[in-house]
């Protein structure tokens, strides 16, 4: 087999063929702005820096994805609230400075946002310059779609909002539906304007992780909105959506086998676990038609040489190489913003050595 | 049983269910009773926070229910307090100073932390979060602190905790160093130099105690 260009190994991937070798997702964001001396937080408050940084890293370092646009504390600002950009010391991601709901009153005056041209709500303009980026370069339009529950903890208070999931399940609801009305708007919008076929909804987050919440709480607060967006993201003839299930969430992994099975939905999802959940019941819960990415741990990739890197790669690769609906090489979140680039090129070159197909 | 052990344990078990009404409740009864508040809060309000957080190792409680606990805890706490004799009051384990990591706001993890000292009998200096590695020093110098906890979420942040254990030993403090949060494990605590690592609040305590005793 021939080598194939990044475009074409993420095709044959996802078309369900053997690319020539594994791909590799490092899910690198805001390392990227090193690539291109810029600061961190122009990764988030600037559209086509952002494109800037993620393209030249992508070429730099010669992994298969393209730029996306995204970050867990998605959606304050958009509904009312304010946040702040990273650029201070230890900073990584926008972080919220005010909360939109404060009070069960603030949640029911909560408004939802519209998506229209030349006035979307809070980061997504920002992101839209971003996309028109990659639409103009027939990359895929990476948009943050969900988590309704992990941008509501957000959207409110975050201890008033775990404390509502057993004092307040009304209200609770009451918020994760509006919250889930702004991410209909968003898939609406963005499906509209770069095509179905041409986007790739964003779903994921950590506050519904094992370690927060039970999985009765899962089924009762996080479930029902993901279906509900799952079924728009169907119903608007979109057929790829990357899953990113933060962190620990094991025992929430029936109820996402269930989205598919209850929409009989027959477009791909491609997932990335946390370093918590093994390859094997990935594969066992979704191989049979999803596509599943690694899960090095993080951390590993700043704290740990080169050679440690390349042999948690290795053993990643090998678990997950022979998915029946194909594999990538990724770590099990975002990929460290102050690792070294060896630590990427480990990445590389463990694909390269271990993840040929031939 | 004898009713005083009755009242301790319907106490206990309000922690546990998270009933804060009913913690306020039991502990003016336990007053009430002639129940002396230092045994109320060991034998009542501690002892459902030791079943909490047992149980949330098992996965048989979360977040949301530990948070009602917690505030059950605390309507107890505010209720026997005031009536401590003056050498129980003070009788504390040691001295905290506990915050999140510069960078980061994720204080979740640091509040649950931080609840459990509480309740173990630490005395709890909380200076927040996104808190520079100056400020976790000036503050344990200041309270002459026995133990500086701290908590990350981020690989932004983690990074900071080398700072703080810099500027303590630059300063010969005696306080020991405790770290967690997500992107924390032991050898990462090893390496720079922490004297312990929790891997979640309940183990947290442990450790806190064990660094105590040495």
């Amino acid at each position: 087999m021939g080598r194939m260009t990044s475009a074409e190994r993420m095709h044959a991937v996802m078309m369900g063929q053997k690319p020539d070798r594994v791909p590799v997702n490092p899910f690198a964001m805001g390392y990227c702005m090193q690539i291109v001396g810029l600061p961190l937080g122009d990764f988030y408050s600037d559209g086509k820096k952002s494109f800037y940084g993620q393209f030249m890293s992508m070429r730099l370092h010669g992994y298969d994805v393209s730029p996306m646009y995204g970050y867990a504390s998605c959606g304050p600002w958009e509904m009312g609230g304010e946040i702040a950009f990273p650029y201070g010391p230890g900073h990584s991601a926008p972080s919220v400075t005010r909360h939109a709901v404060n009070t069960i009153e603030d949640a029911e005056n909560l408004e939802v946002p519209e998506f229209r041209d030349g006035k979307l709500p809070g980061a997504y303009g920002i992101a839209d310059d971003l996309f028109q980026m990659c639409a103009k370069y027939k990359m895929p339009v990476t948009f943050q779609s969900g988590s309704t529950f992990t941008a509501s903890s957000v959207v409110a208070d975050t201890t008033l909002f775990l404390k509502w999931v057993l004092k307040e399940p009304k209200t609770l609801h009451m918020l994760l539906d509006k919250v889930s009305d702004m991410y209909c708007n968003a898939i609406e919008y963005f499906a509209d304007k770069y095509g179905p076929q041409a986007v790739m909804p964003f779903d994921g987050g950590p506050s519904e992780a094992n370690t927060i919440l039970s999985p009765k709480g899962f089924e009762e607060f996080a479930f029902p909105y993901m279906q509900k967006l799952h079924k728009k993201i169907a119903d608007e003839g979109i057929g790829v959506v990357l899953m990113h299930p933060c962190a620990d969430q094991n025992m929430n992994i029936p109820f996402y086998i269930k989205v598919r099975e209850q929409m009989n939905w027959r477009g791909k999802y491609i997932w990335l676990f946390g370093p918590e959940t093994p390859v094997q019941d990935q594969i066992d819960a979704f191989g049979a038609h999803d596509v599943i990415c690694g899960n090095v741990d993080p951390p590993s990739f700043q704290t740990k040489p080169y050679e440690e890197c390349v042999e948690l790669c290795q053993k990643n690769i090998e678990e997950g190489k022979d998915s029946p609906s194909g594999f990538i090489l990724a770590p099990g979140c975002e990929f460290p913003p102050g690792a070294s680039p060896d630590k990427l090129m480990a990445m590389m070159d463990a694909a390269e050595q271990f993840g040929r197909y031939e | 049983m004898t009713s005083k052990e009755e009242l301790l344990e319907k106490l206990s078990n309000a922690v546990i269910e998270g009933d804060e009404d009913k913690c306020a409740e039991l502990a003016e009864s336990a007053l009430e009773a002639g129940i002396d508040p230092y045994e109320a809060i060991m034998k009542g309000c501690n002892k459902g926070m030791e079943i909490v957080s047992h149980k949330y190792e098992c996965k048989e409680m979360f977040v949301p229910e530990i948070l009602l606990s917690a505030d059950a805890m605390y309507a107890a706490l505010d209720v026997l307090r005031p009536h401590l004799k003056v050498d129980e009051a003070g009788k504390k384990t040691g001295t905290v100073v506990i915050g999140v990591a510069e960078g980061d706001i994720h204080d979740i993890g640091k509040n649950l932390v931080l609840m459990m000292l509480d309740v173990a009998g630490y005395n709890i200096v909380d200076v927040g979060r996104d808190v520079s590695a100056d400020t976790f020093v000036e503050k344990a110098a200041e309270v002459d602190a026995d133990l500086v906890a701290m908590s990350a979420l981020m690989t932004t942040s983690m990074v900071r905790m080398e700072l703080v254990i810099n500027g303590l030993k630059k300063r010969n403090l005696k306080a020991k160093v405790i770290v967690g949060g997500a992107p924390i494990s032991q050898s990462y605590a090893d390496k720079i130099g922490a004297d312990g690592y929790g891997k979640d609040a309940v183990e947290a305590v442990r450790v806190a105690n064990k660094l105590m005793e040495a």
